[in-house]
Parts: C-alpha cells; structure tokens; sequence
C-alpha cells in the first residue's frame, strides 16, 4: 500500500511525476517519490553565478521572509504541514502526540528574535552581511565575509525540527541548498518549501531550495551529485552507516560536516540524596532527560552515573532513586513521552536476563513495554548499554568520579549533571575525554539552537570565509623590495 | 504391571534417554503417532518443570514471578522461554575483572547441577575457568560469540554431548524407512573437518566428539584444516573489540595480561594459515581420495573448498556414501544458485544432507528429502507472534519466530526462543513419510531480514573474528 508521496521540490517547482516505491522503516506500508535518477542532474545550480541574486537581499527582508513562514508555518491552517503529519505517523516512530507537539514549536523558530540571535552568535551579523575589516600587525587591512556555499543537507528525521533547522541554517548564510528528504520524517521539509512557495514562488530563498528524496547509498544519484563542481559541503546528520557512506565522496572541495552518532551520559553527585524534596526533584529531572521523545534522540539520558557509593548503602540510595526515577517517567505528560510504539525486542530480551540476574542488577517496570530502570548492583553499566531506547535507562553506582570519566569518548555528546557544583567541577576535563555539550540535569533534550552543536560550530562550517586584503605598499613591506639578509 | 505404571515408565524413558526408548533407530524416531507422542512429550514436559523448578534458580524465580507451578498444555510453557540474552546475562567485568568465582555462582542458577564447590582459584581466563568446570563438574560448557562484548555460556552437559554425537551418528548414517544396520550404528570414517581443531565454541567443542565417535578410535582419521583451537579469550576479547568500536572506545580497551603474552603464538598460527590450507587440501584429494568420510561445515566454506577444488580440476573426491552435512545461515554470503550441485561435484557423493537447530537446543533438526527440517520426537516446536512473543496457532501454516521446548536437555532449562522466522505448517503430513512435525525449508534469521546488525559472530564467520583479534593485538604495543 502507499500511504504518501515525497514530491520533489525544485527550486520552487513541486514535481510528482515518474513515481517510484519505497519501503518505509516502520511497518509494512510503502510511499512514493519521483526517481530520481531521471532528476539528478537539475538538482545542482547551473553555475556559481546564480547565487549573486541572494547578496541583492538585506539581511532584513530575510527575517522579514522567515517571519512570514514563521507565521505560515500554523498547524492548524496549513495543509502541508499536515499533510507532512500524516505521513510521519505512517513513517515515524513517534506516536501522535508528539509529532503533532514538535510542529507548534516551527513558528516561534522563525521568529524574528529569534533568528536574528542565531545569525549573529553563531556567525556574525557583519560578516554575514558585508566585509568585516580590521588591520593586522604588519599594516594590511583585512576584510573578512562570511558567503554561503552549495550545500547538500542530509538531516535526521527524528522530528520535524531537524529539517526546519536546516532551511533556517541556509537561509541565513545565504546558501543554495539541496535537502535529502530523511525516510522517517519525509514531507516536513517540503512542507516548509512549499509554504514558501505559497508566500512567494519567485523569492530567491524558494529558488535556492530543493527537497527530494532518494534512497541513501543510491549511487545512481549520488555519484553524480556529490560532486565538487555541483555541491561545496555536506551536511550530514544521522547513523554511523549514512555518515560513513557520505565520506566515499569527500575530496578536495567536497567537505563533509559530520553531526555524527552520539551518544549522551548523565552524572549525578552525592546532594542528590540530601532529603527526600531534592531526590524527588533530581529523579524528575532524571526521568526528563530519559523520556523526552521516547528516548529516540542522542540527546537522551541513557546511562545515568550515580555518585552514591557501592557499599550497601550506596546501592541502597542508588535503589531508591532507580524508583523515584520510574515512577516519574511513568508521569511524564503523553506530549513529552510514552510507551514506545515499536519497542525493541533484543533490548527487552535483554533487560528479562537483567531480571533474572539479581546478584548484579535490579529491573524496575519494563513488564509492560513502558519503560524501565536497571539499576546496576556494582559500579558498571549493563554490556547492552548501546541499544538502550524506548526508555530505558540504567543507573550505575560509582565510588568517584574516574569511573565516569573513563565512559567518557569521542561518541559522547550530551552529559547532564546534578548539581551545578559538581559540573562546574567536571567542565574542565571532561572535554578532554570527548563530552561535547554539558547542561543542567533536566535540561538535556532541551536543545539551544543558537550555541555550537557536537563541539563544532555548523553554520560557521557552512560558510565560505573569504579574505579581502590591501596591502599599501607604503605600509606593508613588499616582498620584491627585500634585500638579500 | 498396570496400564499407568507401564506408561509412566515409559515416559521417563522417553524423556531421560529417547535414544533407546526409540531403538536407536531415526525411522521409529519419525514413526510415531502425533496423539502419541504429544501425550508423552506433554507428560515428560511438564515432569521436567517440576524437576528444573527445584534445580534452576532463575527457571524457580521466573516460574514464581509469573505464578505458573504447572505445565499442562504445550502453551503453559511460553511464558517461560528463555531468550538467547539468559546465557549472556552476567556482567562482561566479571571476565576482565577474573571473578570466575561470581561467573560459576551465575552459572550456578542457569543449571541444575550444584557448581558450589568448584574451585576457581588463580582461574586464568575463560578457556582455563571452563576447563575448571569440565574437570569438577558434569558440565561440558559451549559458548557462543556475539558482538555486544560477551559472549554466551550454555551450560551443556557430558552425557548430553554423548547422546548428542549418538543422534548424529543415527541421523547421518541411517535411512529413513530402514532399521539400522551394525554398520550404521557403530561407522568408522575419516573425519573431514574444514576447520579449527578445537575450542569452546559449540560448533568446535564437538570436534572431539566426532574424533571419537566417528574414527572406531583412531584419532589419525581425523583431519582438521587448523591443527590448533580457537582460543575463547581471544574470541571474547574479538568480541569486545566489536562492541569497543561501535561505542568509539577502541583506544580503551585493555587487553589481558595473559593473553597479551600469548601474542606471538597467535601471530605464528594466524601466519601459518595459508600453509595450513595447502595441507589440508593435499591431504583431502591423495590421502583421502575414494574414501568413505564424514565431512561438515557451514554453506560457504564448503563451497569454498568445492569450488578452490574444482579450479584445480579434482572432482568426485570422496567415496559417494560419504556423510556429508552442511547448514548455517546465509548472512552475509552471496552463493550462486547451483551452490549445492557445485559441492556435490567436487565431494563426489551421492547425497548431502542439511541439518538446523541452535546451540541452545540437544540435537539438529534433519533435513528430509522434501527440503523440511523435521523435529526431532523430544523437541516440542512452537511459532511465535514475533512482537509479542505470544504462541501463533498449532494448526493450519504458521510463520514466526521459532521457539522449542526441549525435554532432553537436563543440564538447562530447554525452553528457548530463537532469533529465526520459520514456517510450520502443522496439518501437513510430509510426503517424505516421517509422521513428525517439520520446519519448511526456508529459514531466516529476523536481523538478516530486516537488515540490522547480528548481534552474533556466526561459526561461519569464526576464522574472520580470530584473525581480527590477532590483527588487533600486532597493532597494540604489548
């Protein structure tokens, strides 16, 4: 059965023609896209040239363009966006609720405010917008622009949020941009695109968007695409696999701007167990960080290191948490999280081991599919803690903080800490073992736009920093006027 | 004697030694009426509960949890299946840490013999802690690989491994619709076996068995493609490296002490490897030439060895009532469809027959001359719903995941769950003329089908997992 079709948006123009199927990754049901192997080459801009009608814009009528889709981007009146709705229930994860919740958060994304506070902290307002000048020790004066780029983004489809980000991302660098629609939130992109269609279809920001979708690793596609004569930078999102494919490509004006798997941790000091009051609080918080979006996201609480001991009364208070902790996700609100739709099956054969294996773990819940807390009965997480999902966490007790440090890596994104004392003494070093975002416990799937993103600054990454220099030969030594020494 | 005191005693027989109950004979095996053997099969499960109940804390736990204290129809034991996680549960720190003391506790309430008295004093790593618990104990302990950083312990048992080499010896050298002969009961052969000598993966553990088993004694007839065995730390830390790698861990991971100065033995055996497979194959195409053997392994290798065989233009190698056995998923391996004539050609015999099961359970299911897997009289088969794990049907064709109760195994609990998606179709009676239930040939594993990593190193893939430990450690400063 198809249940939608992902048209491909072409720089202003919708195209459904020359359909083929695709199998979604939930479930049995198919949908629909153009093939794009007959639509490859029309993707890329014809020539560089073409992006100069983007610097005819002031910076002005592109908040005031973002600000009227911010306006247009209303659920309950506009029809791509559910029509994009209804084709993430069939092809996403996420029960209703939820998807229907990260499309009210689109229109204050766009606001004015908030836009302007994105462009200027993590690029620059003056150099987005002209020549920044200053003059270096050796007397030449330097000027310094920020200019958009060809990009291709391959966004994350865990909500709709990563695609709108996207188109926010772009539009503000002045980029023309290619989005490779992601399988499990496949109409959210064109959705927006075709507001802006709806807004003003000649606009230069529609006419340097296109939306399609094809499926990742079709070299039919790609080969010819990821070119450096059609596409000057990659963003991509997602699963080691999607990213790991992309790099085949990278070469020499073909740059890859990974926002690679991640994984987050969460660390909670000894004050958690001060009194009942803060034990609550903090295992809300806990509970928060886990079950945000069912856990989906790399952002989420998975691992959870508890400063609490390992003598029996540490295990006691980590115990006693571990409850306080469930007991909290079970209350979340139905908007935040649920009981997964589709929980994993090895994870849950896994936590009924867990179950089983009193000497080392306690299982809290997890008898329904709704969730559980595995309470490590020793300072180590459970051997499956890379599958950990559907909400489901382990808590692990630890004597000291080296234990924490050394789970610490490259892979690690998010760290929620309890209480600030603690993170502030932890934020010196654990950057050095690879933590790339640290935040106050609670706080984790509460995401900022406007700060760096996976220890690097993407929309800086997106642009081009050209150079402009004068040199006065008067002021700055000539190099054919130096004497041999 | 009564009617009741004759059929009870012959239950117990049939679930304490079916080999004899059924004349060591695979027709009587498949001979049975289905009333008749699912009122026995009913009996001897429900006798073997109450028996395990009181030996196997984790089965006693469980049974309490869900409240169940007896097992009376087939579906009674659903809830009690065991997933493959059961035999992986203990912490993966315990080995680093070499508390085999606390690994043989925890395995202590996955079987029903008493392991409390072993010593594991000065145990240094796995290998050496199972060949601990072979001396001390009845148990004959396999393990299986996986690539979550542990690896599976199945607490299998020395009499169990007995009777499992008989069945095969009754499985492979009988004829369905014949009795057995003397000379199929006690055959002697070479042993071809295109693999590592030795090890306590369950796929290498029975190469001693066949050693014995199938040779009358002579252990010259056995011919293995590596003289040496596999070595189970290596596979374990294999096996962490995987899962070191998928959490960007690598550069933590510590290798073992005594393990670490084993390095250069491990790089001799890895460099040998070519020179090994010369050998090998020299010896099977002279010394062997014509003969009768037994000869087993997984789809691809033994296409491999036909095919790197039929290049060098030998052909018809074997004496063509050889016993040739092959079986193993196709994960990962692409052969090309004539694969099965391309083996025959090579081998030369007359027939190559097909075996499925899991380590889990006490013996293969065999294949018949209808390509379906028929199950052996003391496995109880059950398919599943695979999201709920709930029990699809026993009647019409049913497709799920594949679940058994097995009554011969006595060392652990025999219900397990598998990961593979089989068809049933429980009103057939199967034309090849055994009255049994059977599996419809085409078998999957649901991670294979749905594209997602295994969490398990095939025996297949055994040979690729030891060299990429070995690479590992020459990489390492030791």
């Amino acid at each position: 059965m198809i249940a939608y079709t992902v048209p491909l948006f072409l720089r202003g123009r919708v195209i459904s023609d020359d359909l083929v199927p695709f199998d979604t990754r939930v479930g049995a049901a198919q949908f629909q896209a153009p093939d794009m192997s007959k639509y490859v080459e029309r993707l890329p801009l014809k020539s560089p040239a073409e992006m100069s009608d983007l610097y005819d814009l002031s910076f002005d009528e592109i908040l005031d363009v973002l600000e009227a889709l911010g306006d247009a981007l209303d659920f309950d009146t506009n029809t791509h966006l559910q029509e994009a709705y209804e084709a993430s229930l069939v092809a996403n994860v996420l029960p209703p609720a939820m998807t229907h919740n990260s499309y009210r958060i689109l229109r204050p994304l766009f606001s004015r405010d908030n836009v302007y506070e994105i462009a200027d902290s993590q690029v620059g307002l003056d150099y987005l917008n002209g020549w920044v000048s200053h003059t270096l020790r050796d007397g030449r004066e330097l000027r310094v622009r920020a200019f958009g780029s060809r990009v291709l983004h391959i966004p994350a489809g865990n909500g709709g949020l990563v695609s709108a980000v996207t188109i926010l991302r772009s539009v503000i660098t002045r980029s023309d941009v290619i989005i490779k629609a992601p399988s499990n939130d496949p109409l959210t992109a064109v959705a927006i695109a075709r507001t802006m269609v709806d807004l003003d279809p000649d606009h230069p920001l529609t006419k340097h968007l296109s939306v399609a979708y094809w499926k990742g690793g079709d070299l039919a596609v790609e080969e010819i695409l990821y070119q450096p004569q059609h596409i000057e930078k990659i963003v991509a999102w997602g699963g080691l696999a999607s990213v790991k494919h992309v790099t085949r490509y990278i070469q020499p004006g073909l740059e890859l701007i990974a926002l690679d798997p991640k994984r987050s941790a969460t660390i909670i000091g000894h004050e958690a167990f001060d009194d009942e009051a803060t034990m609550r609080e903090v295992a809300r918080r806990a509970a928060t960080d886990i079950g945000v979006a069912n856990q989906e996201g790399c952002a989420n609480a998975r691992v959870i290191y508890v400063l609490s001991g390992t003598d029996a009364d540490g295990l006691a208070q980590a115990n006693r948490l571990g409850e306080l902790i469930y007991q909290e996700l079970m209350s979340l609100p139905a908007v935040i999280s649920t009981p997964p739709r589709y929980p994993n099956r090895e994870l849950l054969d896994h936590l009924e081991a867990s179950r089983m294996t009193e000497d080392f773990y306690r299982v809290i819940g997890g008898e329904q599919c709704e969730g559980a807390i595995v309470v490590s009965q020793f300072d180590e997480p459970v051997d499956y803690s890379p599958m950990l999902s559907g909400r489901v966490a382990n808590i692990v007790p630890v004597d000291s903080i080296d234990k924490v440090t050394a789970a610490v890596n490259a892979y690690t994104q998010t760290i929620g800490i309890y209480p600030e004392s603690l993170k502030r003494r932890l934020r010196d070093t654990l950057p050095l073992f690879g933590a790339q975002r640290l935040t106050s416990l609670g706080y984790a799937c509460n995401v900022a736009i406007a700060a760096p993103q996976d220890a690097i600054e993407p929309i800086r990454r997106m642009c081009k920093w050209v150079v402009d220099e004068e040199c006065d030969a008067g002021v700055v030594i000539p190099l054919w006027r130096l004497t041999p020494a | 004697m009564t009617a009741t005191e004759k059929t009870a005693r012959s239950v117990i027989e049939f679930m304490d030694d079916p080999i004899s109950f059924f004349g060591q004979s695979f027709t009587q095996m498949h001979s049975i009426s289905r009333d008749e053997l699912e009122a026995m099969q009913r009996e001897a499960m429900g006798i073997r509960f109450q028996q395990h109940c009181e030996s196997i804390e984790m089965l006693r736990k469980l049974a309490d949890r869900l409240g169940i204290t007896a097992l009376n129809e087939f579906n009674d034991v659903t809830p009690l299946f065991f997933s493959h996680t059961a035999f992986k549960s203990y912490p993966g720190a315990l080995v680093d840490k070499k508390r085999f003391d606390l690994m043989t506790k925890w395995l202590d309430k996955l079987t029903s013999y008493d392991l409390s008295d072993v010593d594991t004093t000065g145990c240094a790593g796995i290998d050496d802690w199972i060949d601990r618990l072979d001396e001390q104990t009845p148990l004959e302990v396999i393990t299986s690989s996986g690539t979550t950083g542990t690896i599976s312990i199945l607490p299998k048992d020395k009499r169990g491994a007995r009777d499992g080499m008989t069945l095969w010896k009754i499985c492979l050298f009988q004829t369905f619709g014949k009795e057995p002969t003397e000379a199929e009961l006690n055959p002697v052969v070479d042993v071809v076996w295109p693999n590592f000598a030795n090890g306590k993966l369950g796929h290498l553990r029975i190469a001693n068995m066949i050693k014995r088993g199938f040779t009358g004694g002579d252990e010259s007839k056995f011919h293995a493609l590596y003289p040496f065995a596999v070595d189970t730390d290596l596979m374990f830390l294999a096996s962490k490296m995987r899962a070191a790698a998928s959490r960007g861990e690598l550069d933590r991971l510590e290798i073992d002490p005594v393990l670490a100065a084993r390095k250069d033995e491990f790089i001799a055996m890895q460099a040998r490897q070519a020179q090994d497979l010369d050998a090998f194959f020299t010896r099977m195409t002279e010394q062997l030439r014509g003969k009768r053997v037994f000869m087993t392994s997984a789809f691809h290798l033994m296409y491999d060895i036909a095919k790197a065989g039929l290049d060098r233009g030998v052909r018809n190698v074997f004496a063509p009532d050889s016993a040739i056995l092959t079986g193993g998923g196709m994960k990962g391996v692409v052969l090309p469809d004539d694969f099965m004539e391309v083996i025959k050609d090579f081998l030369g015999v007359d027939r190559i027959q097909v075996g499925y099961g899991f380590s889990e359970s006490s013996t293969f299911h065999w294949g018949c001359s209808e390509g379906r897997y028929h199950v052996a009289p003391w496995v109880i088969p059950f398919v599943l719903d695979p999201e709920t794990s709930e029990p699809l049907p026993r009647t019409g064709v049913q497709t799920g995941r594949a679940a058994v109760y097995d009554i011969l195994l006595r060392a652990h609990w025999g219900g397990v769950i598998s990961g593979d998606e089989v068809t049933i179709n429980w009103d057939l009676q199967c034309p090849c003329g055994q009255s049994s239930v059977a599996f419809e040939k085409d078998i999957m594993r649901y991670s294979e089908k749905r594209g997602i990593e295994d969490d398990r190193i095939t025996c297949a893939a055994t040979h690729e997992v030891h060299n990429e430990a070995v690479n590992f450690m020459k990489g390492v400063d030791l």
